[in-house]
């Protein structure tokens, strides 16, 4: 009876993957997405794995989602009506932000300003005060806030947020404001800013309450469409939510705080991704998932993904614990262009989206894109293999020659030239994630997933040396595996801002002890049993007054046993690694105690082939003279579905599925691996 | 005595590279360079560099001529004094704005450079400075707004190795530190600047690696000759060959003299671009000068044209040649030593709305109104209850000027990356508490286009202690283009705890607090631009309702009527609009608001402050005259009168 199903919820096409925990089967299904309501695609692949696996939809005891709802509002601009209240004096608190404009000098001149997402004419200043020790200065106007509330709620804002300066110390203030909104609007959504982020920095705790208050609506409708729709098929099975940190949230959770599931989409990824190089024995990697508009990258070490206590999302920067994924402009729809005045050749941002798509995709786009360039140097086969599509490549040739004409290049260095550009920029957004945090990227793998990442990740591995390359099967499967395989997660903090040397370990350690509790509470509600539940204490650190902090492992029994010396070396040493220097005559200070409490889920099995012989050619279906670094080279082109493991495909090599094509370059060959991943590295 | 070396600098090849990797390494610099702030960012203690990224990036070449970065040559002009020699693993600081042609302009910023070498050989710098929020002296922040010379400006660090061949010279570091106030902050911020320059460094030598020295030096010509190509064009459409004159006043130099004038004047001939500030005043005795660097001030004119006319090219030292910059000595930007020179952010926000009027004539379509215009300053220092010294120093922002692609920002920071530091911040390390954090109302001038709103913060102050302040614009405001309004001036009010209520004028140190006193400290707005008659009734509406524009001002700004419901009377405002534009006549190019002297005789009534008086020119220093000081720069920069 023990079936589990991961759907991820894709712009186009929607994965799902189930296996059974009794013999470990497996299947696979893809639908197409239906974006005005995702549930729909959700159901029509539900129903159809059941019928393939042969079981009913009330089998399936859970379904692990990854979702895109809460991005999507954001990214369109479709989320609530989001009504504010803040401290009395801080009514601006979104409108002024943190003040900044861009670089260079005089990037004001051209800044657009986004609008909040709170506005103020739906924002109310609350009578009240807390010091910065949560103390109270001034007591709730209890009165005054009634009043404010009701104007807001009578006003038609669809959502409330209360935000009141250091109510990360004492959240008091904010929680007799939510239940004057309880008492008088019972089950109006009401986000309260301590509750969601408890950490100090009043206007990025604002706006992430805020943003949690505008994507809420969407996602609760969203969660309670799906559920019936599921009722309604006999399912009853609990769904549970991918969040940003690659954790798994419950449908509750998920309704109230739908901004912990923002990076739902791309945390999917990474963690499949890693679930994947892990049971290849790697890791440590780099994620690099190509897309048409933009590529994410993250990196993971030990087998773990980083998380970030941040992420930017649209224009804004949101405070909450996500996978850190750095995301460029830059996909196979990236627009290459020669400015006029530099006659310099620029890739991106701008894309040719979906509509009207590269000039190789007939629909009547002209401009020469980075997906075009493949098709003139031949990286990407006209007829895609088990794909509807054929590719124009005459189109392609005619924009890339734009290129060509405006440099005095021929039309194949043009394209040659738009490919080493944009890996530049993904090479960029790599060095991001690794050497700008002190990595080394040559001790890290690089896994290559979504529509474009397998065709430039062979190039991108040689400018970084991160070797191999790992291509699993089935990108799009890749981020619903990742659903599957995610543990239970969720983050427990609370702001405790002590200079080491006055910090009690007495009191570091009860406090340890009690977030501790929260995330076991939290993990026995969420019916993980004892032995399944795991939790870790991180101190958020810095040197005294220094603006960023640190996340430095700890236990309440070491700081029992040892004191904080311990804690004070361990962070020293982290400092030094990360920006190359200590100091030894300052100060180190706690910021932030917290606790991660995980619940394991079964592990998976992933599909395993026999190893066979190393001749591959049975799966060549054609070869060709492609162009590679300026001169022509004879390459085989494989169908990947005919690939068994063992298989060795020596470069110049060109593999094509359904929905993805992987190069490999002449000087480097691929082994298929027993999971059916190709696995590339330099010839030897 | 070991003999000193000079360092083989490294030859720049005249090899052709192709245009792609020219693209890919200048790529690669700008994320080099985006690593330096980052890693300063993360490692520095002061809120002013971390909190408000109060610091400047760059990479050179092996002549010193700045690759990408913020703010330009000067390296070539040091290295000429320079007899210590130069090895790898040097590390050379200096704060000292008289010894390295002014790249620094006060002695609050440290300048850290770190030669680069590969096989051998220099083949570049890497440099950031850094705003240090304390460098000694007798005020804490060491800025006082009363200093005459710089030598109460804090402690004067010239050209010296801080780190020789990677050994750290401790007796120096600590002769620094002892004159500190707060040593461990300086400490942490030196070597955090020094971290950052030490990415860039590793991050120049992996190009190397990459694509072999050669090619990447070969490259950095390509580069620079790039934006000199890019520049002729920008030069020819912004500046016209007919002299463009613009003037614009500093209201004070906090010693009760002013106002003092900046005259900017612009012609080209041919390809080449002067930038004449003859007419501009003497230097101040106050401390109001801006030692302006010529790199710097080139650096300025390239990243304005840039930004207004195409803000995707690489912005680097290539173009410096095609541009003249005349600063007669003895000027304001020109002052001799030992002017004093810590209060400079007037100046440097004034020469923006100078030059940004002086271009407005050429292209009015592209240019903006002014600003706040200035960096004002809230300075809060004293001993705690339990004996223990604190010190804050904040910077705040205004008005953003109204511009062609939109209103101007309502109390933002026009210089870039700068951020405001979160109440929470100063609430949990600094005894005060802030009443309130918003923007003033009305003080956006109207425009098609609304000037932004200046801030208003309110300090409440918890521990006896002492406050500064700087700011500007109290006197003169913020013009506006084209059919708009000026933008409000600025105030301070200080309102003792027991209700009574001083004025305090914008450059003030040493007023002694007490707790519960609070400081109402107000900035100036924006400049409104083109016709505020014609700005969208929707708009004005929004702004009312958003409460950041009265009712009443919507009628006498904007000749909007409103309705009790907060709609537009169209009828009334059709009515309202036709009264202003025939009382207005016709649109003139700027609007200053009153005339000077008007200003001067109403300045009591209206501010509740005294008047400045002008200013005795200083005996030591002599102001060399205009047409010498254009002489001068045709001769040494080899341009020759026209006949």
């Amino acid at each position: 009876m023990a079936y589990r199903l991961g759907v991820d919820v894709g712009g186009t096409f929607t994965d799902l993957f189930l296996v059974s925990d009794i013999d470990g089967r497996q299947w696979r299904v893809k639908t197409p997405s239906t974006p005005v309501n995702p549930s729909q695609g959700v159901l029509t692949g539900v129903q159809q794995i059941c019928e393939r696996a042969e079981i009913g939809v009330g089998d399936i005891q859970n379904i692990l989602h990854g979702t895109t709802v809460a991005t999507n509002a954001v990214l369109e601009e479709k989320g609530a009506r989001v009504g504010l209240i803040t401290t009395e004096g801080f009514k601006q608190i979104l409108h002024l932000a943190r003040s900044q404009t861009p670089g260079p000098l005089a990037g004001w001149v051209i800044m657009i300003k986004p609008d909040p997402p709170a506005l103020l004419s739906d924002t109310r200043e609350a009578v009240e005060r807390m010091d910065a020790r949560g103390n109270t200065v001034v007591e709730v106007d209890e009165q005054q806030v009634e009043g404010v509330v009701r104007d807001l709620v009578e006003s038609g804002v669809e959502s409330l947020t209360v935000g009141l300066i250091n109510s990360y110390v004492n959240p008091k203030h904010e929680e007799t404001i939510g239940e004057i909104v309880e008492r008088l609007y019972p089950g109006f959504p009401v986000t309260l800013s301590a509750h969601v982020l408890p950490e100090f920095r009043e206007y990025e705790r604002t706006l992430t309450a805020c943003m949690n208050s505008y994507v809420r609506p969407r996602v609760a409708d969203y969660i309670t469409q799906l559920q019936s729709e599921l009722k309604h098929v006999g399912a009853t099975a609990d769904v549970n939510i991918l969040r940003s940190d690659a954790g798994l949230m419950t449908l509750r959770e998920a309704e109230r705080n739908p901004i912990y599931g923002v990076l739902s989409g791309p945390s999917g990824g990474v963690a499949g991704g890693l679930f994947v190089a892990r049971n290849a024995g790697f890791p440590n990697i780099l994620t690099f998932d190509m897309g048409g508009t933009s590529t994410d990258v993250a990196l993971c070490e030990n087998g773990e993904p980083t998380i970030g206590r941040e992420t930017t999302i649209g224009q804004f920067r949101i405070k909450v614990p996500s996978v850190s994924v750095h995301t460029v402009g830059a996909g196979g729809g990236s627009i290459a262009h020669v400015p006029e005045l530099t006659r310099a050749l620029r890739v991106g941002p701008q894309s040719a989206g979906a509509e009207p798509g590269p000039a190789a995709y007939g629909q009547g786009g002209e401009e020469p894109t980075v997906t075009d360039a493949n098709v003139v140097l031949g990286h990407l086969p006209p007829r895609l293999l088990g794909g509807e599509m054929e590719l124009d490549v005459e189109a392609a040739h005619t924009a890339v020659a734009k290129i060509g004409d405006a440099m005095g290049l021929s039309v194949e260095e043009a394209a040659e030239g738009i490919l080493s550009i944009v890996n530049e920029n993904m090479a960029g957004a790599l060095r991001v994630v690794s050497v700008q945090r002190g990595h080394d990227p040559r001790d890290f793998a690089l896994v290559a997933y979504g529509g474009a990442g397998p065709l430039h990740a062979n190039a991108l591995a040689k400018l970084m040396g991160s070797f191999p390359v790992i291509v699993p099967p089935a990108p799009g499967l890749l981020c619903a595996i990742g659903d599957l395989v995610a543990d239970f997660r969720d983050e427990f903090a609370q702001t405790y801002i002590r200079v080491l040397a006055e910090a009690d370990p007495g009191e570091v350690g009860s406090i340890l002890d009690t977030l501790g509790e929260r995330a076991d509470g939290w993990l026995s509600n969420e019916g993980i049993e004892a032995d399944k539940r795991r939790i870790s204490f991180v101190a958020d650190m810095r040197y005294h007054r220094q603006g960023y902090e640190i996340p430095v492992s700890i236990t309440p029994d070491e700081v029992r046993e040892h004191g904080l010396d311990e804690l004070d070396e361990r962070f020293n040493v982290l400092h030094e690694q990360l920006y190359g220097f200590r100091m030894p005559d300052t100060a180190s200070e706690i910021v932030n105690l917290r606790s991660v409490g995980f619940g394991t889920v079964p592990s998976l099995e992933l599909p395993t082939g026999e190893e066979g012989e190393s001749d591959a050619s049975a799966a060549v279906v054609e070869e060709h003279e492609i162009l590679f670094e300026g001169s022509r080279v004879p390459t085989k082109i494989y169908d990947r579905n005919r690939l068994e493991p063992g298989g060795r495909i020596p470069g110049a090599a060109i593999i094509t599925e359904f929905d993805s094509t992987t190069v490999i370059l002449p000087g480097y060959d691929g082994v298929v691996d027993v999971n059916y991943n190709i696995v590339i590295n330099e010839t030897r | 005595m070991a003999t000193i070396e000079k360092p083989r600098i490294a030859e720049i090849p005249d090899a052709d590279v192709d245009p792609v990797t020219v693209d890919i390494i200048e790529g690669a610099l700008k994320s080099a360079r985006y690593e330096m702030d980052a890693v300063l960012f993360r490692s520095a203690m002061s809120p002013v560099i971390r909190e408000q990224h109060d610091e400047f990036p760059m990479i050179t070449d092996p002549h010193g001529r700045m690759v990408v970065g913020q703010f330009g040559a000067y390296i070539n002009e040091m290295m000429e004094e320079w007899d210590s020699g130069i090895y790898p693993g040097d590390v050379i600081l200096t704060s000292d704005p008289f010894k390295c042609s002014a790249s620094i302009s006060h002695t609050n910023d440290w300048l850290v450079l770190v030669p680069i070498f590969y096989e051998d050989e220099l083949i570049g710098w890497s440099s950031q400075f850094g705003h240090q929020m304390d460098c000694g002296g007798p005020l804490p922040g060491s800025l006082p707004t009363a200093a005459t010379t710089i030598f109460e400006e804090g402690i004067i660090i010239p050209p010296l190795k801080i780190v020789e061949r990677g050994e750290v010279q401790q007796p120096v570091l600590d002769l620094i530190l002892n004159n500190m106030r707060l040593p461990e902050v300086n400490r942490a911020d030196l070597f955090a600047i020094i971290a950052g320059c030490r990415a860039g460094e590793k991050r120049v030598m992996e190009l190397c690696d990459r694509f072999g020295k050669n090619v990447y030096l070969a490259t950095l010509q390509k580069l620079l000759d790039r934006t000199y190509e890019a520049m002729k064009v920008l030069i020819h459409a912004a500046i016209p060959e007919q002299p463009e004159t613009f003037e614009d006043y500093i209201d004070d130099d906090g010693l009760g003299n002013g106002p003092f004038k900046m005259k900017l004047t612009i012609w080209r001939e041919g390809d080449h671009a002067f930038f004449d500030w003859s007419g501009t005043d003497p230097q101040s005795l106050g401390p109001i000068n801006f030692y302006l660097s010529e790199g710097m001030f080139k650096m300025f004119i390239g990243v304005y044209l840039i930004m207004v006319n195409d803000p995707q090219i690489l912005f680097n030292d290539g173009f410096y040649p095609l541009l003249h910059v005349v600063m007669p000595e003895g000027s304001m930007l020109r002052p001799r030593f030992p002017a004093a020179l810590g209060c400079r952010t007037h100046a440097l926000a004034r020469l923006f709305d100078v030059l940004g009027g002086a271009l407005t004539k050429q292209a009015p379509e592209l240019n903006t109104a002014s600003g706040y215009g200035t960096s004002p300053y809230m300075l809060y220092s004293g001993w705690d209850e339990n004996g223990e010294f604190f010190y804050s120093m904040e910077i705040l922002y205004g008005g953003i000027p109204g511009r062609p692609v939109g209103d101007g920002m309502d109390g933002h920071s026009w210089w870039p990356l700068f951020e405001n530091i979160p109440t929470e911040y100063l609430e949990s390390y600094y005894p005060l508490r802030i009443d309130g954090y918003t923007t003033v109302t009305d003080s956006g001038g109207p425009g098609f286009h609304r000037g932004g709103n200046g801030v208003e913060k309110r300090y409440v102050y918890l521990e006896p202690g002492q406050v500064s302040v700087h700011d500007d614009r109290w006197l003169t405001r913020p013009w506006a283009a084209l059919g708009g309004l000026p933008g409000g001036r600025s105030s301070k009010l200080l309102v003792r705890a027991d209700g009574t209520e001083e004025i305090l004028p914008s450059k003030i140190d040493q007023v002694e607090v007490q707790p519960g006193d609070m400081l109402i400290h107000r900035t100036a707005g924006g400049g409104g631009w083109k016709d505020r008659l014609d700005r969208p009734v929707e708009v004005v509406e929004r702004d009312v309702s958003f409460g950041l524009v009265s009712r009443e001002f919507a009628k006498e700004g904007y000749g909007v009527v409103l309705n009790d419901d907060g709609t537009a009377d169209l009828e009334a405002t059709e009515r309202e609009r036709e009264r202003q534009r025939e009382k207005r006549g016709p649109v003139q190019p700027f609007d200053f608001g009153p005339p000077l002297e008007e200003v001067l005789a109403n300045c009591r009534s209206e501010t509740g402050l005294e008047p400045p008086v002008p200013a005795t020119p200083l005996r030591w220093s002599p102001l060399e005259p205009g047409d010498m000081a254009l002489e001068r720069v045709r001769a040494g920069d080899g341009i020759p009168a026209p006949e």
